[in-house]
């Protein structure tokens, strides 16, 4: 049986989306919600869309919610965020080390995606790594951007964490 | 003697076979597929072609006369095949029961685009509402399409057009398209007047396609209504039915809000038609056109599909994507799929369950087969099958899910959603309703459909404030979460 991080609904073995709301069970793998509803004050409705937003504003940061790990990473405004991990033997230039995280057991490569800046979103490219990189349980095709929107699940090999804009 | 088809195939045995070996293959597919043994209904359909095969190779005199009778056949290339992927190659053993998916694809002769490229020969019957809620431009579109419908027609096809309200007309009995011009001006003298009974208007376009109806041909209703008929849906559901079995096929459009989308989905669905939603007047002239340009592009026609689980598998369900997204009943067997195209595969998802197995090892799963008529080289009744296991390990390697079956569940799960959203409407649970809906549009946006999503926030509210959802607002999320469907997977057009 599989139950739902997001709905707690309890799916058979097998399927890839929670049957009651969708959720995508990747990899047989259960994440968590990629993005939360928020509920507009309800006067003031009016049929727009307020949440998982792939606009990124000019002096907004991200932050990074690795899987099983509570401390969120807080990274400021930078144009290119190299994401991969530290290797004593093949030194490579990185923004963020994922190494802490278990990642070389976990199939990250040393240089295996990046977050680019772009004029008002920000896009997440694969950098040829060898497990490859997922945006909501797809695959990326190497070295072609995707939007990223706050609130995404980003899989690097068997690594998870989601992204959010502040 | 029926040597067209490939007896050694059914029952899985090569041709220089011992009767020793073909006894016992066949004693193992009477242990799957006897009907005493396996309740599913596919199955007992595949038992009658497993049996029949071992009635001619059974014994060496008929087998001797079916191995003469069969040279014809033996240079014949495959006109079309299977291709199956399963979601899982291996399986963990599990003690409770799981799901597997297959993706069947039908692929039709390599070049055969390039090969034997002929336009299939239409027997063609426009079956049209000219209700007064037609009247205006709803009309003035249907007749300009139906101008450049019988434009595209050549002489070699057949047309014919009714035209229904509470009553039917045949405005342009069933015949060859030669005089074009006086084609043009009986379609031009239809006027809009009177109520909506489909039925009068389906019956008379099934027996005007009957006239020419032929093997050779593609032959095919194409019903075009803004209207919701009442009373007369089971007896249009009966015609339908029988209109499969004579090898006609039945293509639904509802222009506008007020149509009955289930009802015209179960007709499409039960000859291997399609439906689809004309959200505007003007977008008719299109729509009718595409529908009968791809029905010229047949390779094969009248394909039909059985699925025969094994006994203890459980057929869930199915839905076609391509090369158009429409829900399928997987009863009654065999189901009717439509029309094989030059360049594009019949894609269809399939779910089943599997038992509870903790027994490591190989095991079948079930047995898919699809006959149809291949128009382009005149071959009747082609049939080719697939015979699907799967293996069961105790901690397999864990296995990336085929993209293709990923990216296909994922718009399937959204279509599903919406689908359930409306179930618990009407069974008057307005809560679950929206947060159904709401789920729904999470899940949009996520897959970056930024229209659709809004548009089921709109509705998700609309259902918490009024207890209802808006009939566009409905046809606009249940057709355009099916048109994701017929998307191209990402990657292969980008982001």
């Amino acid at each position: 049986m599989k139950t739902c991080p997001y709905c707690a609904h309890v799916n058979l073995e097998g399927v890839f989306f929670c049957e009651e709301c969708g959720h995508p069970f990747v990899g047989g793998q259960g994440v968590i919600a990629t993005s939360q509803l928020v509920p507009e004050e309800q006067g003031a409705f009016q049929g727009r869309v307020t949440w998982g937003t792939a606009r990124f504003e000019r002096d907004a940061s991200i932050i990074i919610r690795i899987r099983n790990h509570d401390e969120p990473i807080n990274i400021e405004s930078v144009d290119t965020i190299v994401i991969g991990r530290t290797d004593p033997k093949a030194p490579s230039a990185i923004d963020l080390d994922t190494a802490p995280y278990g990642a070389a057991d976990l199939g990250v490569s040393r240089v295996h995606a990046s977050i680019r800046r772009g004029e008002d979103t920000l896009t997440l490219v694969d950098e040829n790594s060898t497990n490859g990189t997922y945006l909501n349980g797809q695959r990326l095709i190497p070295n072609q951007p995707r939007v990223l929107r706050d609130g995404d699940e980003v899989r690097l090999g068997r690594l998870v964490f989601h992204v959010f804009f502040r | 003697m029926d040597a067209s088809r490939n007896w050694y195939a059914i029952l899985g045995v090569p041709p220089e076979a011992s009767q020793e070996d073909i006894r016992e293959a066949y004693r193992i597919m009477a242990r799957r597929f006897h009907p005493d043994a396996n309740p599913n209904d596919g199955a007992d359909l595949q038992f009658r072609d497993i049996a029949a095969a071992y009635e001619t190779l059974g014994n060496p005199a008929p087998r001797v006369q079916y191995d003469m009778a069969r040279r014809k056949y033996q240079d014949e290339p495959n006109y079309f095949t299977l291709r199956v992927t399963p979601s899982k190659r291996v399986l963990t053993a599990l003690s409770e029961p799981q799901v597997v998916y297959l993706l069947l694809e039908i692929v039709p002769l390599r070049n055969a685009a390039k090969t034997v490229r002929r336009e299939a020969p239409l027997n063609l019957t426009l079956v049209l509402d000219r209700s007064t809620s037609m009247k205006g431009v709803r009309l003035d579109k249907v007749k300009i399409a139906a101008h450049q419908i019988v434009e595209q027609l050549t002489s070699d096809d057949i047309l014919s057009v009714v035209t229904f309200s509470d009553r039917a007309d045949v405005l342009i009995p069933a015949g060859h398209v030669s005089d074009k011009p006086s084609l043009r001006s009986m379609i031009s003298i239809m006027r809009a007047d009177g109520g909506t009974e489909i039925f009068h208007g389906l019956a008379a376009g099934v027996d005007q396609c009957r006239v020419y109806r032929g093997p050779r041909r593609v032959n095919h209703v194409v019903l075009l209504t803004d209207g919701r008929t009442f009373g007369d849906e089971e007896q249009c559901l009966a015609l339908a039915t029988q209109a499969a079995e004579d090898g006609i096929g039945i293509s639904a459009m509802g222009i506008g809000d007020e149509w009955n989308d289930d009802f015209l989905d179960r007709l499409a669905s039960a000859t291997g038609g399609t439906s689809a939603y004309i959200n505007s007047p003007s977008a008719v002239v299109r729509f009718l056109n595409d529908r009968v340009r791809s029905l010229g592009d047949a390779f094969a026609e009248r394909l039909m599909l059985s699925i025969a689980p094994d006994a203890d598998v459980k057929l869930e369900s199915a839905f076609k994507l391509m090369p158009n997204s429409q829900p399928i009943d997987v009863y009654p067997q065999p189901i009717p799929v439509g029309a094989l195209e030059y360049n594009r595969p019949v894609s269809i998802l399939i779910q089943l369950q599997m038992p509870p197995s903790v027994k490591s090892g190989f095991r079948t799963v079930a047995r898919l087969d699809v006959t149809g008529d291949v128009l382009a080289v005149g071959r009747q009744g082609y049939k080719v099958l697939s015979d699907i296991s799967v293996e069961i390990a105790e901690n397999p390697e864990p296995e990336e899910p085929p993209l293709a079956i990923l990216d296909a569940l994922g718009k399937l799960t959204l279509y599903r959603m919406q689908q359930k959203a409306e179930v618990a409407l009407l069974e008057g649970n307005v809560r679950e309703a929206t947060r159904r809906l709401e789920n729904l549009a999470t899940r949009l946006l996520a897959a970056g459909q930024e229209e659709l999503a809004e548009q089921a926030m709109i509705e998700a509210h609309r259902v918490s404030k009024t207890n209802m959802l808006s009939e566009e607002g409905r046809k606009s999320l249940k057709f355009g979460t099916r048109r994701l469907l017929a998307l191209p997977q990402p990657g292969e057009n980008g982001e």
